[in-house]
């Protein structure tokens, strides 16, 4: 039989009686905090401002696509919005936001009283952050001090030779090329500082086999941090020898190569995908037992697939140049081994299910998005699967299926997780509960929307509709779709809103939460909420993997099953 | 009690050593940020980025050399109670006879990778015969099977694909190879759990399904295959795959799964041949086991 100590937590009684402080001093604890807490919640923050901005480029986008032969905005400014857009959602808003959930969670769900490098942790946060600061002050000094501005307008993925001296004068380019680069610090040091805290400051009886489903995958997205990101740093480096010191890495024309970037950009940025997903999966893995009163089902399954996509995943990333024409050899590999990650992925989706059969299911707000969740990743899959295919990608790469299909990724499963994470840990971070009812409207309006605009998306794609097009005539049939789309898109910023005013609003005026509203099962409900500075006032001690499980029910604990 | 005050870990029950909090890492990451705006806007935003962060690079040594500095953090324990309002419930058999047969023997994976090569030899008899018959030339069907490899094959003539290509035929025996080893592997690991007829799962059903889903799927993934494939040869080719492939790994002996282990002793000993015991439940203690059910977890 296992057995457990207590893990009591500490409440600083002392902040009850505390007098109000000056904003001079609330900015300087912000500015020079290492707390793992505080630097997550300042990743969050600076990401949902991101979102919000990046969202405003996405509407403005679907504005200007809404109608044929359009022209709310001119086609240099379309060029920028897709670009910003790209750029802002990965590297601003996707990574960092996701960076905070793991800063904020891991040292509390495996008992630490910290991240490994604190004042790492905060330099990786700050550079991120001037970085996306530098990116969007390009709409003022993109050609340089003394000229008009103007942002990047080569695509997030700035193929060459369009990066070029000769094809982009000024320095809009060289603002993109630099955020990225801040950004690809900030990831790697704050990757760093997860896979240290997790591999050596794990509390007493906490072994790699009891650790929370969160913090493998966190482990498993900053290994592949360390992997995806070094390539495109590289390539950022080059790309502005090519424009400054006159070397010639993407000029084919002086020898160099452009294919070169391509293959630099992807095996960053296809592995990219799956350090914004694993997160997601690691939400989905913490929500879905508590809301279906199980314990996960398949731990070990589970696991075994988080390190098989890490893996195959950075064996992928040429199925996104089908298109430039790799040969047999190469497009049989990537199709076959873009494929095989459906097997894990697979694995990940029927655990899941198999957790929820069965389960007493509470379909709170967090549960909600997190079921959309796994049919609309089903969904995002199968549509890879089909472009896994080379001959079916040469007809839709480059289409709006292929827009629709990363989309379905990236809002379907990552973003509608990461709204499931804000239902289930808000109490946590706030000490109040996000509204359900509100939440629940939340969820509706934008699942609405969202359907509303990436399904119907994939249908002008297999018309024919090429991605990043700036308008169309009337006569090619595309107009009711992409009004509907358009609509959609709509309809989730209106979603979006409504999940602002649910933050705000509970923040003042919703439930008090106390340490674990959810009476879930890891060690952060253990803790005040939100936790005092130190996490725990004791080192918490575990002996299985649900040890607030074992503390509820001692007639039944979980050591005796794992 | 007295502590380190160097200790990151030290701790009694009123003070707890933290980091110390630092403005240096935020300077030094807007000291490197400068650094790269001066590149393109003025070299003097570029100096002060310059300055902030050898500014910063001292700092942050200072803060960490001799001794990382730390803050003692005031605790007043108060243990938070960990408890539920549910109860635990067991849930009552659905019906009395398992829903779900996992076999207690199953073959290895070697058998599987077997079976698979042996499929696939007896495989390209009938297609060997088809080629034969119908153009004269054993690597017609070899080169077929490869033209879906080679963009530069699709408008082939079957005078070209009736000859040797070396490349075509190291193309062929990839695909065929690798697929065959892959189908061995799930009639090794299908076949246990129908095991009532295996002549007709392995020589009939398998090759049925599989020529479906080839069918639909085909054009999809080699245009050509689709254009000139004889479906008729291409069945009974599947048909010889499958009857060798599934003889072949019924050959071998079953090995014991973990759900053997989870039998009780009487079956494992062999004194009982029920290998699948029925929890029996009546009618009481079922209906004392629902309305327990719907307790808990409340």
């Amino acid at each position: 039989m296992a057995t457990q100590t207590p893990v009591p937590a500490a409440i600083d009684q002392t902040t009850e009686t505390a007098p109000r402080r000056l904003v001079f001093e609330v900015l300087q604890d912000w500015i020079s905090t290492t707390d793992h807490k505080k630097i997550g919640m300042l990743y969050i923050g600076y990401s949902l401002v991101f979102l919000v901005i990046a969202g405003f480029e996405a509407v403005l986008m679907r504005i200007q696509l809404a109608f044929p032969n359009n022209h709310a905005v001119s086609p240099q400014a379309f060029n920028r919005l897709f670009t910003m857009h790209g750029t802002t959602m990965v590297f601003f808003v996707g990574m960092p936001i996701l960076f905070g959930f793991g800063n904020y969670l891991v040292p509390l769900m495996i008992g630490a009283r910290d991240m490994a490098f604190p004042r790492l942790n905060a330099f990786s946060f700050w550079i991120s952050a001037f970085g996306g600061l530098l990116l969007y002050f390009s709409y003022i000094g993109g050609d340089g001090m003394y000229g008009a501005g103007s942002a990047p307008d080569v695509g997030w993925w700035a193929y060459a030779p369009l990066t070029a001296h000769a094809f982009s004068p000024g320095h809009s380019t060289d603002y993109w090329t630099l955020a990225v680069f801040l950004s690809g610090i900030g990831s790697v040091g704050t990757a760093l500082n997860i896979v240290t805290t997790i591999i050596s400051m794990r509390c007493p009886g906490m072994t790699m086999n009891r650790l929370p489903l969160l913090a493998w995958l966190y482990l498993s997205m900053s290994l592949l941090t360390f992997v995806a990101v070094g390539p495109l740093s590289a390539a950022q480096i080059m790309l502005m020898l090519d424009r400054y010191l006159g070397s010639h890495f993407f000029d084919a024309q002086a020898g160099g190569s452009a294919v070169l970037w391509m293959h630099f950009f992807w095996i960053f940025g296809h592995p990219e995908v799956y350090v914004l997903v694993m997160p997601a999966f690691g939400f989905a893995s913490e929500i879905i037992p508590v809301f279906s009163r199980k314990a996960i089902f398949g731990y070990t399954a589970m696991v075994a697939a988080s390190i098989g996509i890490c893996f195959v995943s950075l064996s992928v990333w040429a199925h996104h140049m089908f298109t430039v024409g790799l040969g047999p050899a190469g497009n049989a590999f990537f199709t076959l081994s873009t494929m095989a990650i459906g097997v894990p992925t697979g694995i990940k989706i029927f655990n899941w299910l198999a957790t929820i059969w069965g389960g007493k299911v509470h379909f709170t707000t967090a549960m909600l998005f997190a079921v959309a969740f796994l049919f609309q990743f089903m969904l995002a899959g199968l549509t890879g699967i089909m472009l896994s295919v080379a001959p079916l990608d040469w007809q839709l790469g480059g289409s709006y299926f292929v827009v629709a299909h990363f989309h379905f990724v990236l809002v379907g499963a990552i973003l509608f997780m990461i709204f499931a994470a804000f239902y289930y840990w808000y109490p946590k971070m706030t000490g109040r509960l996000l509204n359900e009812k509100i939440g629940k409207w939340h969820f509706w309006i934008f699942l609405i929307g969202f359907h509303l605009c990436f399904d119907l998306m994939h249908i002008p794609g297999m018309l024919g509709m090429p991605r990043r097009i700036y308008t169309y005539e009337a006569d090619r049939g595309w107009f009711l779709l992409n009004f509907l789309v358009s609509t959609g898109a709509g309809i989730q910023t209106i979603g979006t809103l409504i999940f602002v005013y649910n933050m705000v609003w509970s923040y003042f005026k919703g439930e008090i939460a106390g340490p674990d509203p959810w009476d879930a099962w890891t060690l952060e409900w253990a803790t005040a909420s939100p936790p005092p500075a130190y996490n725990f006032a004791t080192t918490p001690s575990v002996a299985s993997r649900r040890p607030l499980w074992d503390l509820k029910h001692p007639e039944d604990t979980d050591g005796q099953y794992e | 009690m007295q502590h380190d005050p160097h200790d990151p870990h030290a701790t009694d029950t009123n003070v707890i050593q933290l980091p110390a909090p630092t403005a240096y890492p935020m300077v030094m990451s807007l000291g490197i940020a400068l650094m790269c705006t001066g590149l393109v806007t003025n070299i003097v935003i570029g100096i002060l980025g310059l300055v902030l962060t050898l500014w910063s690079i001292v700092g942050w040594f200072l803060q960490v050399f001799p001794h990382e500095a730390h803050i003692p953090v005031a605790v007043e324990i108060e243990p938070i109670e960990i408890s539920t309002s549910r109860t635990l419930g067991r849930r009552a058999p659905a019906s009395e006879k398992p829903r779900l047969v996992i076999p207690v023997e199953t073959f290895q994976i070697t058998t599987g990778i077997k079976g698979g090569i042996a499929g696939g030899i007896a495989m390209t008899v009938p297609a060997g015969i088809f080629s034969l018959i119908k153009y004269h030339s054993f690597w017609y069907a070899t080169n077929l099977l490869a033209a879906g490899g080679f963009v530069s094959w699709a408008g082939a003539s079957d005078a070209f694909l009736s000859e040797f290509h070396l490349r075509g035929a190291l193309a062929a025996l990839i695909i065929h190879g690798l697929t065959s080893l892959l189908v061995g592997l799930l009639y090794g690991a299908m076949l246990p759990m129908f095991p009532r007829w295996p002549i007709l799962t392995a020589g009939v059903a398998a090759p049925i399904m599989f020529t479906v889903i080839l069918h639909s799927g085909i054009g999809v993934i080699s245009p050509i295959l689709n254009q000139r494939i004889d479906w008729f040869w291409f069945f009974i080719s599947l048909i010889a795959f499958g009857l060798v492939c599934g003889y072949v790994v019924n050959l071998h002996t079953k090995v014991r799964t973990a759900q053997f282990r989870a039998l009780p002793f009487a079956v494992r000993a062999g004194l009982h041949t029920d290998t699948f015991p029925v929890i029996h439940v009546d009618a009481q203690e079922k209906k004392d086991l629902d309305h327990k059910d719907k307790d808990a977890q409340q």
